[in-house]
């Protein structure tokens, strides 16, 4: 039967190869998605948005973003609003190494001493914030305790894994509703009551409460279509 | 040499891709070590935000493109952008062609992605050279062949 993806932090990094800020984004963004909270943080790279198609531009609907961006034309908060959804946190490194006070890293293309020093606080700070979306205490992070002396896990983008969206004319709008394929699916497979679709499209999608009798008669419609 | 004579090198650095860190590293080598005076970089994530400035300068400039994963987000941005992709190049056609090399993982691209990044860097220094004495009005695009479809199609990095 197919299953959605569980529900994780994306880590949306800007790539800021003019900068050596973007360079520091992208290696602390890596740090939580290889070694701090690897099972708990997904990634999509960020050109993706535009060069991708509504599986990609969907990540920001269905995941909690952290943006992190390495100046304050913010790319990768404004780019992931743009064609996602606006990021539930967002880190700007030149404010958070003043903060901080901690340096910047002088090259773009390698971290020096005080570009390994600010990646490694960045990196805490993005596992933090990451615990806060997920309601974890540090205790709890299941990656705080699990990761030491193991192996890392790999990054990878989340392309292609994508999240299956179907468009819904809703109100006369059409409108993405995230995961319903795989949700009928499951439905259809899994003989479920039909009026608690809607109540598992809800736990994927933000729907308006003024919105909400449009949205389930438009669902219901759509799976009614689909068992046909 | 003025910005706008300078070709521009343009990865994709995607960052869960290791051939996106392969081409990154490569775009550096070029820039900072094999032709600091005929190329320069903008920052990709501008083109996506369609940041005006940054998408000027692209359409201002001979651009290359090197992208990790067949969704080419690195041509995509600069075609987007109104850009002409005066050359493509693919991580991918270097695995091709030295299929001993295997990258190690997106952070750290291990002796075999560092020497595969040095080979990348080189064909794109050529193609600089090339470039640059080719009339501006006569470059002809890359073509690229042997397209592969889905990411699946992509070598696995090293086992680590």
């Amino acid at each position: 039967m197919p299953v959605l993806p569980k529900k994780k932090v994306g880590l949306i990094s800007c790539s800021g190869e003019e900068f050596p800020e973007g360079t520091l984004a992208r290696m602390a963004t890596l740090r939580v998605l290889e070694h701090v909270r690897p099972n708990e943080t997904v990634t999509l790279c960020l050109p993706l948005f535009l060069a991708g198609n509504d599986k990609e531009r969907a990540f920001g609907r269905f995941y909690p973003t952290i943006a992190i961006d390495g100046c304050d034309k913010r790319c990768a908060a404004r780019a992931t609003e743009k064609y996602s959804a606006p990021p539930t946190d967002s880190i700007v490194i030149p404010e958070f190494l003043a903060t901080h006070g901690l340096n910047a890293p002088h090259s773009c293309r390698r971290l020096d001493a005080d570009g390994e020093r600010a990646a490694d606080a960045l990196a805490q700070e993005i596992a933090a914030r990451v615990d806060r979306i997920l309601g974890l205490t540090h205790e709890e992070s299941p990656d705080a305790v699990a990761t030491e002396g193991q192996d890392s896990i790999v990054a990878s983008c989340s392309c292609g894994s994508g999240i299956p969206v179907m468009r819904l004319k809703i109100a006369g709008k059409l409108t993405e509703v995230v995961g319903l394929p795989v949700l009928m699916e499951q439905w259809r497979d899994g003989n479920k009551p039909t009026d608690e679709l809607f109540d598992a499209v809800k736990i994927y999608n933000a729907v308006p409460r003024e919105m909400e009798e449009a949205y389930r008669t438009a669902v219901l419609n759509a799976y009614a279509d689909y068992l046909k | 040499m003025s910005d706008d004579q300078r070709v521009m090198i343009l990865p994709c650095s995607g960052i869960g891709k290791a051939y996106g860190s392969v081409g990154r590293e490569a775009m550096y080598r070029v820039l900072e070590d094999l032709r600091p005076n005929e190329t320069q970089t903008v920052c990709l994530s501008l083109l996506t935000l369609g940041d005006e400035q940054a998408m000027a300068r692209v359409r201002n400039a001979r651009v290359i493109t090197i992208d990790g994963c067949p969704f080419k987000c690195a041509q995509v941005n600069v075609e987007h952008a109104g850009g002409r992709n005066a050359a493509v190049f693919r991580v991918f056609d270097v695995y091709r062609a030295h299929k001993e090399l295997k990258v190690h993982s997106v952070s750290e691209l291990g002796e075999n992605g560092e020497r595969m990044a040095q080979i990348l860097a080189e064909e794109i220094a050529a193609k600089v050279d090339e470039l640059l004495q080719t009339p501006e009005a006569s470059t002809p695009a890359s073509v690229v062949v042997n397209e592969i479809e889905t990411c699946a199609e992509a070598p696995l990095v090293e086992e680590s």
